[in-house]
């Protein structure tokens, strides 16, 4: 007993123990089942085995594809929409002008609704976003002069109610993380700057933007993990995993129906493999582009 | 200290200059008129407000509704156009006489968020002390297993792992909620970060002593660390007091509901408990909310804690 | 040398954990029939609608009464619909949680009775003192190869309802509308008249299709259970529709379908004038829409002329039995009791105002007439003699029993009645491109 408290040898690894555990238990062994699963059909706890007629059926199915494409287009717009807002933000409250107690009030109103569930936000939002013409965003469409619009029971529309959604709750968290970035931008680089002329704009452009990398490439990868898993902010503000045309079906909520609502683990199984497949190689080939894994796993 | 990028230029048509005098001159290429710095302050100020205004407007409307009829509400939205004369308190009368189960499920996500938390700092600070401090066979590997779990979202796997629940006959029970998130990858990823900065003086200082490999992370390391588990709290709780799909999954029994659970229940057209809805979702934002304002400082640094280091 | 803070930390790990495990032990104590000390039956029950709830602890309390050998304790929680359902499919699939007795939804059913051993108890023999008087059709939707697993709240027959104040302003007389063609042509003179829309076209429930299906003689899967919802009844039906949605009688509805909290408000404002819906709706009407008392009159539904049926049940929830329980015997006892007897059937119209499944109570004028009952006092006409009505009329569509109903149901709600009431896509076009996906779905 002595010896292994005091072994340097041993002590990593039982250090690191409770993660290897977790890895084994609760990633290790379910993705393996995923993988014996997905070649099965399951009813009832009573698996046959079915060969690749999962994943056929899979390629074939255009709700799955749907919901692909309503995932990654809504990770994409969350990407555009959540990097150069906040950064813009940022750079706003980070001008030495203005008022400190502003600012200060800014960052707090900014950064409540993340601390919003998205239950409560999804219920808040479907109520703004309602069909009926006294409802909020109706209201305000009515002001711009059109209207009233049927929020959620059309395409584009509700992807705008979704997206306003995740811009509530995430622009304040991005702003922060931008503007911690840009308090560690040593102020010599834009005093130099300025001395060479370069204007403002062109500082921005060629010193903070630069410099932010770091930040940049953590605010994609949490958007581009948080644009795949989504999943609660559709199910809220839809009232459910049904949605017109499946209009809000996202990956995750096809996996529930069919795992879930449907019952058909077999399927659902081969639905998570796939996924899980083209998580890896977005995630792979981007950490690999950013150059994160040589930095960190040195 | 701060650096000086331009401040924003909203439509390309109201270049902002900076007061500082030290500043050399401005050369924005938004366009050729200036504006004094009283000016442009009160530019960045009405900017700001405005925005921070828009950002509050959800939580205003939820706090008006918990005043109004909430079948009125369901039915027609969350409006701008409120009627004064039907406010009243009767939902918190509802609340706090005859809102069946709902403390209970505040009591339960309370007890679920301090427990996971606990938890959590201690297992995911244990096994990131083990990467920062070590260099051992097989640790490339392991943390980029960190890595990769940071990113694989935990949704993808959960349906295999219900039906391993099951088998394990853990299901319908909080121990299960928390387990798989003990070592979680991004606090673990966390504390490394911040255990890296820690002087390896200390370690050898107590290892020549004669304290133990364990002793010194307890004793010695811990201790020095609240800065992070502070930050690491704030981001867990969070995380934990909003925790919905995989709670969902395996809680059966209503008594074990967390709020977020609880809620959503409420979300029926067959159950006549708007009312209690509307009030209840906006109380289950207090306790967080009061936290905030207290602690606002360790909540920004808490939740931006990942991305700080460059 | 370990410290005291290493056994302090250990001791709190391990109390957080004991919390934890102690909090979970606490619940589903499975196994021996759960009998308390004085002698009563403890039985859980799971539903998805409060007034079932409401329903149920009445019906426990009468059976309570008859019965005090054999008292029961109900203990009834209610979930949302698609929580309940979903919670109920993965304790069927464990084998574990699961209630003594459970209300499924009649579009979820068909999920519940795949395979050849169901995990719902047959509760065909619990049936036999009452199945005389009882809807067989009904009791058809909840069986499978001759045994019946669930039992039926109503016979949810459609009919429909018509705001008499707003056709009355349009000059339009509801009792004249017979047929299909002159609900198109009353809701065309309506619309034309005040703007306003006359009929629902529902996007997010699929009930009126299935009902003119069945008018003409249609099927949504044919005698072997290969689907056809390109089927030319189903075509027809469609088509009859969406005729009917270009001429201005039918419209889309906030919320998707009149059984929604937007529809009620907006009914309830006047915005629609007819309701084709099973009788059950009454509930929604008298529960929901306070400011229409009085001005609804009750009518059978539109008929399709010399039309295979006249109407059909709509909806619906079969009470249930899992295997798993422990209390089965009791449960179905008192299932049988709580859905079927001659009393449970008065409270069924009592409580919740929907068409009682015993049809021996359709002749009980006491019961049906009774000026008191808050139903009777909000609709212009009476409930029964619409029923009694259109009763030898009352025909069946045997797709709500196929197994892979639930499949088609999810599909015309989320998109095939879409993609014909909201994107205008030909009625034939939009089912031959559901069948084709369903088919894969399917794996047929």
């Amino acid at each position: 007993m002595r010896q292994i408290l005091y072994s340097k040898r041993l002590a990593p690894y039982l250090f690191i123990l409770p993660f290897l555990v977790t890895l084994a238990v609760f990633w290790i062994v379910p993705i393996g089942r995923s993988f014996v699963m997905s070649f099965q059909e399951v009813l009832y706890g009573q698996a046959t085995f079915i060969g690749t007629d999962n994943y056929e059926r899979l390629w074939r199915d255009r709700v799955f594809w749907q919901a692909l494409y309503n995932s990654m287009r809504y990770m994409i717009l969350t990407i555009v929409l959540l990097v150069p807002i906040p950064m813009v933000l940022a750079a706003v409250v980070n001008s030495k002008l203005g008022n400190p107690r502003v600012k200060a009030f800014f960052k707090a109103s900014l950064f409540v609704p993340a601390l919003t569930s998205v239950v409560v936000a999804g219920i808040v939002f479907r109520l703004i976003f309602a069909e009926s013409d006294s409802a909020m965003m109706n209201q305000v469409a009515e002001f711009f002069g059109f209207g009233p619009v049927r929020w959620l029971r059309e395409d584009i529309t509700g992807l705008v109610a979704l997206l306003a959604l995740a811009l509530w709750r995430w622009s304040g968290v991005n702003t922060m993380y931008f503007l911690a970035g840009m308090q560690s931008i040593p102020t010599e680089y834009y005093e130099a700057a300025s001395i060479d002329g370069a204007s403002k704009f062109q500082q921005f452009l060629h010193i903070t933007i630069p410099n932010l990398k770091p930040t940049i490439v953590y605010v994609v990868t949490i958007s581009v993990y948080g644009g795949l898993a989504m999943f609660l902010e559709s199910f809220m503000l839809y009232a459910g995993n049904s949605s017109p045309n499946n209009q809000g079906l996202t990956v995750i909520g096809y996996l529930y129906r069919k795992g879930i609502e449907e019952n058909d683990l077999g399927f659902a199984s081969a639905v998570g493999v796939v996924l899980l497949v083209i998580v890896m190689t977005i995630n792979l080939t981007y950490l690999i582009a950013s150059g994160t894994f040589k930095k960190e796993a040195a | 200290m701060a650096a000086q990028p331009p401040t924003t230029v909203r439509g390309g048509s109201a270049p902002q200059e900076s007061g500082t005098g030290s500043t050399p001159p401005d050369r924005t290429t938004a366009g050729p008129r200036r504006l004094s710095p009283r000016a442009a302050t009160w530019i960045q100020s009405g900017f700001l407000l405005l925005i921070a205004a828009i950002a509050l407007v959800p939580l205003v409307a939820i706090f008006i509704g918990t005043f109004q009829d909430g079948n009125d509400v369901i039915r027609r939205g969350m409006t701008f156009d409120v009627d004064v004369s039907t406010l009243s308190l009767d939902n918190y009368v509802l609340l706090f006489t005859d809102s069946g189960p709902y403390f209970r499920w505040f009591a339960n996500t309370l007890l679920l968020t301090v427990a996971q938390v606990a938890g959590t700092l201690l297992v995911s600070s244990f096994v990131a002390y083990g990467f920062a401090m070590y260099h051992f066979k097989g640790k490339t590997l392991s943390f980029i297993m960190v890595l990769l779990l940071i990113t694989v979202p935990f949704e993808m796997l959960m349906l295999p792992l219900y039906v391993q629940v099951n088998d394990m006959g853990l299901a319908d029970t909080y121990l299960i909620i928390v387990l798989p998130f003990l070592a979680a990858a991004v606090t673990i990823f966390f504390f490394r970060q911040y255990f890296l900065g820690i002087p390896k003086e200390i370690l050898e200082a107590g290892r020549v002593d004669g304290v133990t490999e364990f002793g010194i992370f307890f004793r010695l390391v811990l201790p020095i660390s609240k800065p992070a588990m502070a930050a690491m709290a704030i981001l867990n709780g969070m995380l934990c007091w909003n925790n919905f799909l995989w709670p969902l999954l395996v809680l059966r029994t209503p008594e074990k509901f967390t709020l977020p659970i609880g809620l959503n229940t409420l979300l029926t057209p067959y159950g006549n408990n708007y009312e209690l809805l509307i009030i209840g979702a906006f109380f289950s934002l207090i306790p967080i909310l009061i936290l905030f304002l207290a602690f606002q400082r360790f909540f920004i640094e808490g939740i931006t804690a990942g991305a700080v280091k460059g | 040398m370990t410290t005291q803070r290493t056994k302090m930390s250990a001791l709190v790990a391990g109390l957080a954990v004991a919390s934890l495990a102690a909090c979970s032990g606490g619940g589903s104590g499975e196994a021996a029939p759960t009998q308390n000390s004085d002698g009563s039956t403890n039985l859980s029950m799971w539903t998805f609608a409060d007034v079932h709830a409401a329903y149920y602890e009445e019906m426990a309390d009468q059976w309570n009464d008859a019965n005090p050998e054999q008292e029961i304790r109900l203990d009834v929680t209610v979930y949302p619909y698609e929580d309940m359902h979903n919670k109920l499919q993965l304790a069927v699939n464990s084998g574990e949680g699961l209630p003594d007795v459970v209300d499924i939804e009649v579009n979820k059913f068909a999920s519940f009775v795949k395979g050849s051993t169901p995990p719902l108890v047959d509760l065909t023999e619990a049936a036999a003192p009452y199945a005389d008087d009882v809807v067989q059709a009904r009791l058809d939707l909840y069986s499978k190869d001759g045994k019946v697993y669930g039992f039926p709240t109503h016979v949810g027959a459609f009919v429909a309802f018509y705001n008499t104040e707003l056709l009355e302003g349009a000059g339009i007389d509801y009792t004249t509308i017979e047929t299909w063609d002159d609900f198109r042509e009353a809701g065309a003179e309506y619309n034309a008249a005040t703007d306003k829309a006359f009929g629902v076209a529902s996007t997010g429930v699929n009930f009126v299709e299935p009902l003119i299906t069945a008018q003409l003689g249609g099927e949504f899967f044919d005698a072997e259970g290969n689907l056809q919802v390109n089927s030319p009844e189903v075509v027809e039906a469609l088509s009859m529709e969406q005729e009917m949605q270009d001429a201005g009688a039918i419209s889309t509805i906030p919320g998707g379908s009149p059984d929604s909290e937007e529809a009620f408000g907006a009914i309830n404002n006047g915005d629609y004038a007819a309701i084709v819906y099973p009788a059950w709706y009454t509930s929604r009407f008298v529960d929901y829409m306070p400011d229409l008392e009085g001005n609804v009159a009750i009518a059978p539904a539109p008929v399709i002329e010399g039309g295979a049926a006249q109407t059909i049940g709509g909806g619906g929830t079969g009470a249930s039995v899992p295997v798993a329980s422990p209390n089965r015997d009791l449960a179905s006892d008192w299932l049988a009791f709580a859905k079927l007897s001659p009393e449970a059937n008065v409270a069924v119209w009592e409580v919740l105002g929907f068409d009682p499944v015993n049809m021996a109570v359709w002749e009980d004028e006491a019961v049906t007439m009774n000026p008191d009952n808050k139903f009777n006092q909000y609709f212009q006409t009476n409930l029964f003699d619409v029923l009694n009505e259109v009763k030898g009329g009352i025909g069946h569509l045997d797709s709500f029993t196929d197994p892979n109903w639930p499949s088609v149901d999810n599909t015309f709600r989320t998109v095939t009645l879409n993609e014909i009431f909201e994107n205008g896509v030909p009625a034939q076009d939009a089912l031959d491109q559901t069948q084709s996906d369903l088919q894969n779905e399917l794996g047929q």
